[in-house]
């Protein structure tokens, strides 16, 4: 890391050396806190990592179907950095994972091109003292609120890290001669189909490869979200999230679900 | 009931604005004489409220506005002072209007505190709206050990059985410089993909010291908590080098000598999604 990078870990080594006196905070709702609790975990510290990202120029072909491979990388890159530093956050707290992760991008006046990318959560830690760090020796992170953890540690699963993939893709725009056969007529427009499909297998074959790392048997809560940003109509950025999980226990514990018939509307 | 009461001539308005007066000064003996409850919960979070042997007694606000020194927002380096210090006097004299009428409502603490906060460039304010609360029948309390929460009655309800307890609404907000690119590296980013350090640097800035303050607020109410946190964060959107970060949550405190678990049941809805009966739709 940069010596701007050393300075930040200053200022937060203060906030996290507060915390350690006992204080938590943490942006659960109070039905998240029990059920965390509940679970036997407890709660740290509210940790967040955040990095404000340049994303540079690609120059794209008009009627060409192509990954954007420098705005991908950015795009990672700046999510990497926003992740990484929430988790090294966690790791300073002595957490065994972060619940309730939420990836944002946000931007702002300062440039079209700069964004910030902010990873915010909740650093929790078993209170029977076993580690639940993950098999790259990290806390877990997943996205899943209280009520599906309480819900997913009930099935025996472990959340084991968030993953995503990510791909910006350019659609190749018809020609003049293309636009004019298809007037008037129902049919495919197979190009339209073809780039969306490949940009989109892109992103989940990425998410995947990361979950493999990790040693995962399974992805919950995948999302897969489209954005343009503010590159224009035929850019699209594939999003792919979702948590890896792990079976660590045969043992299913989730009692059947009474069923009721809620009065109100 | 309105046929019964006389059209008001100007005799009897002048003699209801009076007695409206009197008792706006003297709020005591209007409680008193009328047992009469206001509050904006929902009849559930009453329910919630009584099962835990809890009362609403008063619907409470507290609202403060202090000024930021002009010319703030455009030129300089690092914290903004001025900005955060109307932020942090706004919101504890909010805190502390809340707290004074819901003492003198009969409260013991205030759930349910609804935030509404502005940062212009003049001026922060902050007003907070909510019910006053008492253990059922219990007598009136000091101010000051008036408890503040932004908790629905039935979180406060929820937090209580598992046996924590409110503490106080803690705060914190911080506003910096985002300094400005030279020229040079602005040109020689323009293609790259690169961190913006300097950026990067000022919200990092921002964020700690509000989470900070956020913590020692805590702390100084003996909290062992803060649940719920809210985060606003992001440029100010009439001065655009200058970053904002606002916080605030709920303080608790673990009042029995262990968490209490509450055991939650699976249930399974048998509703279906559609709203069953809607008045607009009868012909």
């Amino acid at each position: 890391m940069s010596d701007e990078a050393n300075e930040l870990a200053r200022t937060t080594e203060h906030r996290l050396e507060e915390l350690e006196k006992g204080l938590f905070t943490s942006d659960l709702s109070v039905n998240e806190f029990l059920l965390i609790k509940e679970v036997g975990y407890h709660p740290l510290g509210f940790v967040m990592g955040s990095s404000i990202y340049h994303t540079g120029i690609q120059t794209r072909k008009w009627s060409q179907s192509q990954e954007l491979t420098k705005l991908t990388e950015a795009m990672y890159n700046a999510r990497e950095l926003a992740m990484s530093r929430m988790e090294d956050e966690a790791a300073q707290l002595g957490a065994d994972g972060v619940v309730g992760v939420r990836l944002d991008v946000n931007y702002y006046e300062w440039g079209k091109d700069a964004a910030e990318f902010i990873a915010v959560g909740t650093a929790v830690k078993a209170e029977d003292g076993v580690s639940r760090l993950n098999k790259l020796g990290k806390p877990f992170t997943s996205d899943l609120s209280g009520q599906d953890f309480w819900t997913l540690l009930q099935t025996g699963y472990m959340p084991q890290g968030l993953v995503m993939g990510t791909c910006v893709y350019h659609i190749a725009h018809r020609g003049l001669g293309q636009t004019l056969q298809t007037t008037g007529q129902n049919m495919e427009l197979p190009n339209f189909t073809q780039a969306l499909y490949e940009a989109r297998e892109l992103a989940m074959t990425r998410m995947q490869d990361e979950a493999n790392q990790l040693g995962a048997s399974g992805i919950v809560g995948v999302r897969l979200e489209e954005k343009t940003h503010q590159w224009g109509s035929h850019t699209i950025e594939f999003l792919s999230l979702g948590t890896a999980v792990t079976k660590t226990a045969d043992v299913v514990s989730l009692a059947k679900p009474i069923t009721i018939i809620s009065l109100d509307n | 009931m309105s046929t019964e009461t006389p059209i008001p001539d100007g005799s009897t308005l002048r003699a209801d604005v009076r007695l409206a007066m009197a008792s706006l000064e003297n709020p005591s003996t209007s409680h008193t004489s009328v047992a009469s409850v206001t509050s904006d919960l929902s009849i559930d979070e009453e329910l919630n409220l009584h099962a835990v042997g809890w009362q609403p007694v008063e619907l409470v606000s507290g609202v403060s506005a202090f000024s930021v020194p002009s010319g703030l927002w455009n030129w300089g380096q690092g914290e903004i002072v001025g900005a955060i210090r109307a932020h942090e006097n706004a919101f504890s004299h909010a805190i502390l209007q809340l707290q004074r009428d819901a003492a003198q409502a009969g409260g013991h603490g205030v759930v349910g505190v609804r935030v509404e906060r502005a940062v212009h460039p003049t001026h922060v304010e902050v007003s907070l709206v909510g019910t006053a609360v008492r253990p059922i029948g219990a007598s009136a309390v000091d101010s000051l050990k008036v408890f503040t929460s932004d908790l629905s009655g039935r979180d406060f309800a929820l937090l209580d059985a598992a046996g924590w307890q409110p503490l106080g609404l803690a705060h914190g907000a911080s506003f910096v410089y985002a300094p400005r690119r030279q020229m040079s590296t602005v040109l020689a980013q323009q293609s790259q993909n690169v961190e913006l350090t300097n950026f990067t640097n000022a919200i990092y800035e921002a964020r700690e010291t509000a989470m900070e303050r956020l913590q020692a607020i805590a702390l100084s109410l003996a909290g062992t908590g803060i649940v719920q946190v809210q985060v606003v964060e992001g440029p100010m959107s009439f001065a655009s080098h200058a970053i904002g970060f606002a916080t605030w949550g709920t303080v608790v405190r673990l009042t029995r000598e262990a968490h209490q678990r509450v055991e939650p049941q699976m249930v399974m809805s048998m509703n279906d999604r559609a709203s069953a009966f809607e008045a607009t739709t009868l012909g």
